[in-house]
């Protein structure tokens, strides 16, 4: 045992010698998860988009076109969308480069249409290189068209006299008849403002996961979930880099050397494996301690999610041992190690959430401990035990350990 | 022309023996494809964005108006599902209570619950959500419409709604045609991304391994000078950058029907960035001395870049302020000239300035790179 502690000591003061490509891939989560974070992370107001570039092209410039370039006066419509109003030239121009969103186009004779009670169309020219936004702007004007639809169409006896009222010459506005007209208008305002405030029918929204309802999430909740994910992706990584002395000693003829001293080749096996496993809770517990201070991630009970990370890195020491075991060289180790950890990551849900991945990407995922650390750390985080995670992880890691070790040794004394 | 042969004899061994690697084409083509898949499918748009968004509606409501209520939110893009109980599999669902008609018929405001699954599709949701508010502008129409009668008899007869205001969506004039894919938007990304990826990681540690084994010392041996020795070096990586793209757009072309707008201008976008890249690529091999810390120092790169540029998702849900950071990433300047050529079907014009920065970047990074290239560690 002492022996085996020798060379434990001796690999981590050897590794902390050169430390670089340690720091680089515990330095690549934290920094991904921040910058992941500082992008999905919910804003405080309008929901989660940031402020959409509309353009507004008024051919009317009638009273209905100024009641629409009114409506995103509104603080919570100028949060929303940013306005610009310009001309069709100029828009087009702006369209083309790529500067707005949409661009609402107001057609010549809007108001009159309207007041006449005449279908018109309002055409909302669409950014092609966005996705989401335009649709947004479009989404919003047709919900526009339909108020501004059934506002005329509740007030049809008003807006008519409007419409004589900008026509004609003030002289044959038969004032005399307005006043009974002003006091039904009147009841329908009061009878319109009664379905408005409050909204007779409003909606109360709230956004839920699979089997409960849950809030939205803050932007401490983003870097708690992502970053479990991204740290379980580079301790792949660190532990395939730090356990790739078990080929290196072997095509060096370090092993054998060493196998003239005292030292059994159990010892040296022993040494590797626990020297992966414990640097790979260590870099864990790096991540954990950076992600508390810097990003205060939520992690729950301590003591479960450190249990947790002692698993997930046995299961890493065990997995890297066998996979070692079974290469011939460095080189089929550096070709063939880095596309499962990749596979990993992207099966297990360390690159994209898995509950959007395809039914059969995800069964795929069940194999990865990707998948059991980002589960079990998220069981943790409601505050909950990660029984399963820990029984897959802990029972295929001894599984994995067992097969590793006999072909270590065989390999060693060959 | 001596000087030029031997100069592309030295690059075209060097991308011989890149492309000869066992794991090159799971790299450059198998894993590249694998994220396209995905992230494709994740960030559907347009044809692919589900032809109907689905909609549960929890019925509870003990009088007419629920059915009325919900034959106004009905709408060819919308499958509603109605219900008389809470389920516990749906995508977005609303839920009428017990008093919904007798709250209305009371003209007594009241909210609506409505559920929507996180990860469910952001612009179905947007569809559904968008038509309920459009159900209930058309409801409250009507309401007014009617006027201060006893609402228990509205449904019995009442004045209809209608559309005055149609909302016609178009792109701008040559442009699309046809709504652009989620796989128009991924598969640039994904190419730069990997191109950033590859180049750094392959080119890095081929000009650091044959620094360490002397191999760049040797070749001195040969007419070869320094200079060209570093512009054969620097060739052979722009080649792996030009040959991965090309297998990309090639899959991208045949499999899931990719639009670059102009060919030759978007592989002009490609050659001047995996140019920059290459210049990266030979500065890193140049200054590290291990292979660990290239590969670590390139994915770290890579993703900043890609993330940054708008390689991962669409930049118009970036905050302004990431926006203008992200103008430090080579990533951002390519992405933003294969937008022009592939949304706007860009001409020369349109892309010289991202292709002017790349070149740029391109011309000071290979200064650099010339530089700190060494023969001997």
């Amino acid at each position: 045992m002492r022996r085996l502690l020798l060379i434990l000591g001796n690999d981590v003061r050897r590794h902390l010698k050169a430390p670089w490509a340690i720091v680089i891939f515990i330095a690549i989560p934290l920094l991904m998860t921040g910058l992941i974070g500082v992008i999905f992370a919910p804003r405080s107001h309008s929901g989660q988009l940031p402020p959409i570039a509309v353009l507004l092209v008024d051919q009317d410039k009638g009273l209905a076109s100024k009641l629409i370039l009114g409506s995103f006066d509104v603080d919570q419509m100028k949060k929303m969308f940013q306005v610009t109003v310009t001309d069709e030239v100029d828009g087009a121009r702006r369209m083309k480069r790529g500067r707005a969103s949409a661009m609402v186009v107001i057609p010549k004779g809007f108001t009159l249409d309207l007041l006449e009670a005449r279908p018109t169309t309002l055409r909302v020219v669409k950014n092609p290189s966005e996705q989401f936004l335009p649709d947004v702007v479009e989404e919003f004007m047709a919900t526009m068209g339909v108020m501004l639809s059934g506002a005329i169409q509740a007030f049809s006896e008003e807006v008519k006299g409007l419409r004589l009222m900008l026509d004609g010459p003030v002289e044959r506005i038969p004032w005399e008849t307005l006043g009974p007209e002003f006091g039904k208008a009147q009841k329908k305002i009061a009878a319109a403002a009664k379905y408005l405030n409050p909204l007779l029918i409003g909606l109360k929204e709230e956004e839920t996961k699979a089997a409960g309802a849950k809030a939205q999430s803050s932007m401490t909740d983003i870097f708690s979930i992502i970053l479990p994910g991204m740290a379980v992706m580079f301790l792949l990584f660190i532990v395939q880099t730090l356990m790739r002395d078990l080929l290196s000693d072997r095509e060096d003829g370090k092993l054998r050397r060493m196998l003239t001293t005292p030292v059994r080749p159990l010892e040296v096996i022993g040494a590797r494996i626990l020297g992966g496993w414990v640097m790979g809770v260590a870099i864990l517990l790096i991540m954990v301690a950076f992600g508390t201070l810097v990003f205060h991630v939520n992690w729950g009970p301590f003591g479960f999610f450190l249990l947790l990370v002692v698993v997930a890195a046995f299961w890493t020491a065990a997995f890297f041992a066998l996979f070692h075991a079974l290469v011939r060289n460095r080189n089929q180790a550096g070709a063939l190690g880095a596309p499962i950890i990749l596979a990993f990551s992207l099966f297990g849900g360390s690159m994209m959430n898995p509950e959007v991945m395809p039914k059969a990407f995800r069964a795929v995922g069940i194999v990865t401990p990707n998948r059991w650390f980002i589960d079990g750390a998220a069981l943790v985080r409601e505050g909950r035990f990660p029984l399963a995670s820990l029984i897959v992880l802990l029972v295929s890691g001894l599984v994995l350990l067992a097969l590793a070790v006999p072909t270590l040794r065989r390999r060693a004394l060959v | 022309m001596r000087r030029i042969q031997r100069i592309l004899h030295v690059a075209g061994n060097d991308l011989r023996l890149m492309v000869g690697d066992k794991v090159f084409f799971f790299w450059t083509l198998a894993f590249p494809i694998l994220f396209i898949f995905l992230f494709g499918l994740l960030y559907k748009a347009g044809d692919n964005a589900p032809a109907v968004a689905e909609m549960t509606v929890v019925n509870l409501d003990q009088g007419r108006w629920g059915s009325y209520f919900i034959k106004k939110i009905e709408a060819p893009g919308i499958a509603v599902t109605v219900t008389d109980k809470e389920p516990a599999e749906y995508v977005r669902m609303i839920i009428l209570p017990a008093d919904f008609s007798a709250q209305i018929e009371a003209r007594r405001g009241q909210a609506l619950a409505f559920k929507k699954r996180s990860g469910a599709s952001t612009s179905a949701a947007a569809r559904v959500e968008t038509r309920l508010y459009q159900a209930i502008a058309r409801t409250i129409s009507e309401l007014v419409l009617y006027g201060p009668g006893d609402l228990t008899k509205f449904l019995d007869g009442h004045p209809a709604f209608r559309e005055l205001v149609v909302v016609k969506g178009e792109f701008p004039p040559k442009t699309v045609t046809v709504v652009p894919s989620g796989f128009d938007h991924v598969i640039p990304g994904t190419t730069i991304q990997f191109i950033m990826m590859m180049v750094l990681i392959y080119g890095g540690i081929g000009v650091m391994e044959d620094r360490k084994k002397g191999i760049l010392g040797r070749l001195l041996f040969s007419p070869l000078s320094t200079g060209e020795l570093f512009q054969a070096k620097l060739l052979g990586r722009w080649g792996l950058g030009l040959l991965q793209a090309l297998m990309l757009f090639t899959v991208g072309k045949i499999f899931f029907r990719l639009n670059l707008g102009s060919v030759p201008l978007a592989l002009l976008v490609i050659a001047v960035f995996s140019l920059a890249m290459a210049a990266l690529s030979v500065f890193i091999g140049s200054l590290c001395t291990k292979e660990d810390v290239i590969v670590g120092l390139s994915v770290l790169l890579a993703n900043i870049f890609a993330a940054l540029g708008g390689c991962w998702w669409p930049n118009e849900i970036v905050p302004q302020a990431v926006r203008v950071v992200a103008r430090i990433s080579p990533a951002y300047w390519a992405m933003d000239a294969l937008h022009k050529l592939t949304f706007f079907q860009g001409k020369f014009a349109d892309i010289a300035l991202p292709v002017g920065v790349l070149a740029a970047l391109a011309a000071v990074l290979t200064a650099v790179a010339g530089r700190s290239f060494r023969i001997r560690d």
